[in-house]
């Protein structure tokens, strides 16, 4: 929403019934890092699309903040080039663009540096009078997490974050990872509760901002034939799979410190849970959608000892193997990955929803690097018919697919009779796709979030106790696995769906992954 | 029952508009065979050796009183039903042609893979004219709603009948003199669930004009709004008059104001920039709307492709926002109204009773 009438305020008489989106007010974005490969490679091409698409307010203005050197309008050119190779329309086109680019700016300096954040204020007192984006301002953290800190108090220091009921908006957009464990998202939390209110935050986790993550929302709530059976009754597993073939690709360092729990495991894939998972919302605004993530994440099961992490996780490493007929390196031939490296890059978890709906439906996710192909799902498997009627094994459990990417779209598995005298089922697929039946382009998933924040809309955004809820669950697993008691994560050849123990972990439960 | 059925990859039919390639085309001397109508629509489908897979959202219904009149909205319709797809039924009832005859044009739109559109152009001259519309009724898809496009005036029997069968009708009172805002009224206020493209142009000045009022500095003139005032391009238009009759039906005892100023943009060579440009300002087309909450003026006025707010008397006067209009493509308009599938739209009603009132006031 664009604005929350305080409560003594005469409400806008030219809103209510309007079918038009607004506008976002007019604002400036600063980015963060911004001759960095995120600002490249998404936030310029996403902010020219909205452009494009005229989604952004024309006063409107983008600074980015580096260390490197570039004038206004190097750093414009490159720009440039970065929308030229990374946006989803192109060409560019010269006239946006030159309206566009007339609001780019850059301010070189350390973020240590006070005198740099006074160059900022200035550049955006300079944008107010010449673009007039009227004080507003969105503050995009595309840097690494330990400069968060850093950032607010500067931001605090020099007077730049207006309180939230301002007329004047400030805003706040951090990437993930926020923090690397439970101790520490709760410092930085508190540290930016201590500079910002919470309505000023925008933890942005770029898989909320896909169209079939929102879909699933869709999917489960505006039809009624779906929910009576979403649930322990009517459903036997959930499987969760978020696989790249994509390596390190010059993340190495990065990745170190991550792994996969951190990189994957933690955000998208809990947020993934939590949305095939949670209780209809009792409306469609941020906070009642977040109440009812949190109360998931807070049923998951916790792996408090070594021997329930051992029972329930499986965490691998790639070796050298094969991705699309190409013979690629193991995860420690990598550029800045050390021999002997302990961090997992593949993880398979069961999970267990404690709640009414859930209790008993394990839900087994897992999320890899060199899987053999790109492929982001939920398959929610349905339990067998109880009687076989048409003979032992002749048919097999209903699975409804939500495909997350590529080819975005929903698939239910049934069966069907064989055409011929005898009754002989056999299993079909009647799949929905959403780049066919939707012919309109989807907007990118930074896109979306960025129109959001600008708007103030928080709903796909993870509030605080929600990334805490998360850093609980993956922080128990974490203690376990990154002691050097626990053993080193499994090797699997890339280009495989993970090490054996992980097929293993549902052969237990009598189950298997599905074939992907 | 009928005379021929050819695959007329570019063979003239009779209706006098030119088949598209890979068309099947059949000719009826009587009545309307619906079976035969499927049956081709099956053999249109499995063509090509893609998956004969349909999506389906809608029954999109076309009605036009000329060849002329569809192939110029042909091209609009596509991508509309691209976008929501659809079975698109056009039909053409063109009794200006005396000589009677009655045919059907059967092809399919893919997207993907699956076909997104099946569309059926039903052709009718002379006394042929009468069979189109149970023929219209017999071919929609069952469990779909219905959405009506109606190219002709907002008046007569086939109307009457639409209005009691469809979801919800389509019309653009921008393409026609605004005195018809009057019997758009009347239907509206028997219950018809009537859209406007028309409607749909203005939605950047509403839009605007209620980002306006959410600029925190300027919330204090929500309550004092007293008067309003459109100019529009070279005469006044169904949107003026739109605008004017939304902001009226929102304020209370607002005074309203319109008139015609300057001329309409000429039409656009069709400019080969990367991204298509905002629609020109045509004729009847809003340029600027004023409205004074004393002490403040506001003012948004289109230059280009941007739409600009101005405040004035309030401090110093300042730009409070300036927005793009949205690039222009055919079709884009008719896929905002296919938005709403069913029902009225109630800000649209009340818009077009104000207008209504407006015209009545300046007669």
């Amino acid at each position: 929403m664009p604005y929350a009438p305080e409560h003594d305020e005469i409400p806008n008489p030219l809103r209510p019934g309007l079918r038009a989106d607004s506008a976002p007010e007019p604002c400036s974005v600063v980015i963060f890092g911004g001759s960095g490969d995120l600002a490249h490679r998404k936030l310029v091409p996403a902010l020219y699309n909205l452009a494009v698409g005229a989604h952004l307010p024309a006063a409107f203005g983008i600074v980015g903040v580096s260390k490197s050197a570039y004038s206004h309008e190097e750093f414009a050119q490159e720009m440039r080039e970065a929308v030229g190779r990374f946006s989803r329309t192109r060409p560019v086109d010269p006239e946006i663009w030159q309206d566009f680019a007339a609001g780019i700016r850059y301010v070189a300096g350390s973020f240590d540096d006070q005198e740099t954040f006074a160059r900022l204020r200035a550049q955006l007192d300079e944008l107010d009078k010449v673009r007039s984006t009227r004080g507003n301002r969105l503050y995009y953290f595309a840097t690494p997490p330990s400069t968060f800190p850093t950032l607010l108090k500067q931001l605090k220091a020099a007077g730049m974050i207006n309180p939230p009921l301002d007329t004047r908006f400030t805003r706040v957009v951090i990437e993930k990872p926020f923090g690397r464990d439970l101790a520490s998202a709760r410092a930085l939390n508190r540290l930016v509760l201590e500079t910002c209110d919470e309505r000023q935050v925008f933890r942005i986790d770029h898989y909320l901002g896909k169209e079939t993550v929102q879909n699933l929302l869709v999917f489960r709530f505006a039809n009624s034939i779906f929910e009576p059976i979403w649930n322990r009754r009517y459903v036997d597993q959930v499987q969760i799979t978020a696989g790249e073939e994509l390596g390190m690709e010059g993340r190495g360092r990065y990745y170190e410190e991550a792994g996969i729990l951190r990189d994957m495991i933690q955000n998208h894939v809990l947020q993934l849970v939590c949305l095939s998972a949670l209780e209809p919302p009792v409306s469609f605004d941020a906070d009642s959608v977040r109440d009812e993530k949190i109360k998931v994440l807070r049923a998951i099961e916790t792996f408090d000892t070594p021997e329930q992490v051992a029972r329930n996780v499986v965490l691998g490493q790639y070796a050298p193997g094969s991705v699309a007929g190409a013979d690629v390196p193991g995860y420690q031939q990598e550029k800045e990955v050390a021999k002997g490296s302990r961090t997992p890059t593949f993880a398979a978890i069961r999970l267990n929803i404690r709640s009414w709906r859930w209790d008993g439906v394990p839900f087994y996710v897992r999320s890899g690097k060199r899987m053999p192909k790109r492929a982001t799902e939920i398959a929610i498997h349905f339990r067998p018919v109880p009687h076989p009627l048409f003979g032992e094994g002749t048919t097999q459990p209903n699975v409804l697919i939500i495909r997350v990417q590529p080819e975005e779209g929903i698939a239910l598995r049934f069966s069907a009779k064989v055409p011929g005298e005898r009754f002989r089922p056999r299993t079909v697929s009647m799949d929905f796709r959403y780049g066919t039946t939707f012919a309109a382009a989807s907007p990118e998933a930074y896109e979306r979030l960025l129109l959001d924040a600008m708007r103030g809309d928080q709903t796909l955004f993870t509030r605080k106790d929600e990334v805490e809820a998360a850093w609980r669950i993956v922080g128990n697993i974490l203690k376990v696995t990154e002691s050097s008691e626990f053993p080193p994560p499994h090797p699997y050849p890339a280009g495989t769906w993970g090490p054996a123990a992980a097929d293993e972990l549902l052969a237990q439960d009598r189950r298997v992954w599905r074939r992907l | 029952m009928e005379e021929t059925v050819s695959d007329a990859y570019g063979e003239p039919i009779s209706a006098g508009a030119t088949p598209h390639a890979g068309e099947l085309t059949v000719q009826f001397d009587k009545a309307v065979d619906l079976a035969r109508i499927e049956g081709l629509l099956r053999q249109a489908r499995e063509r090509g050796g893609g998956s004969p897979e349909t999506v389906s959202t809608l029954n999109l219904v076309a009605i036009f009183f000329s060849a002329a009149q569809y192939e110029k909205a042909g091209e609009a319709l596509e991508v509309a039903g691209t976008l929501h797809p659809c079975r698109l039924i056009a039909v053409i009832a063109d009794q200006g042609i005396e000589q009677e005859s009655l045919t059907a044009r059967l092809s399919v739109v893919r997207s993907g893979g699956a076909i997104t559109m099946e569309r059926v152009v039903l052709s009718a001259t002379g006394r042929a004219v009468r069979h189109l519309e149970s023929a219209m009724m017999g071919l929609l898809r069952p469990d779909l709603p219905m959405v009506v496009v109606w190219g002709g005036r907002p008046q007569g029997d086939l109307l009457r009948r639409v209005v009691e069968s469809a979801d919800r009708i389509v019309t653009d009172s921008g393409a026609r003199p605004p005195s018809y805002l009057t019997e758009t009224a009347s239907l509206l206020a028997k219950g018809a669930p009537i859209g406007d493209l028309a409607w749909a142009r203005i939605f950047p000045w509403q839009a605007l004009a209620a980002d306006t009022l959410d600029v925190p500095d300027l919330r204090e003139h929500r309550g004092n709004i007293r008067r309003a005032r459109v100019v529009c391009a070279g005469a006044i238009g169904a949107e003026g008059l739109l605008l004017l009759g939304w902001m009226q039906s929102r304020i209370k005892r607002l005074e309203v104001e319109i008139r015609a100023e300057g001329e309409a943009e000429q039409e656009k060579a069709s400019a080969s920039t990367p991204v298509p440009r905002a629609a020109r300002l045509g004729l009847g087309h809003v340029k600027l709307l004023e409205f004074v909450s004393p002490p403040a003026t506001f003012t948004l006025v289109r230059e280009k492709d941007v739409l600009i707010s101005q405040v004035k008397g309030d401090d110093d006067g300042f730009c409070a926002h300036r927005v793009r209009l949205p690039p222009e493509m055919p079709g884009r308009l008719l896929a905002l109204e296919l938005k709403l599938l069913s029902g009225r739209d109630e800000l649209y009603a009340q818009a077009v009773q104000a207008a209504a009132k407006l015209l009545a006031t300046r007669t």
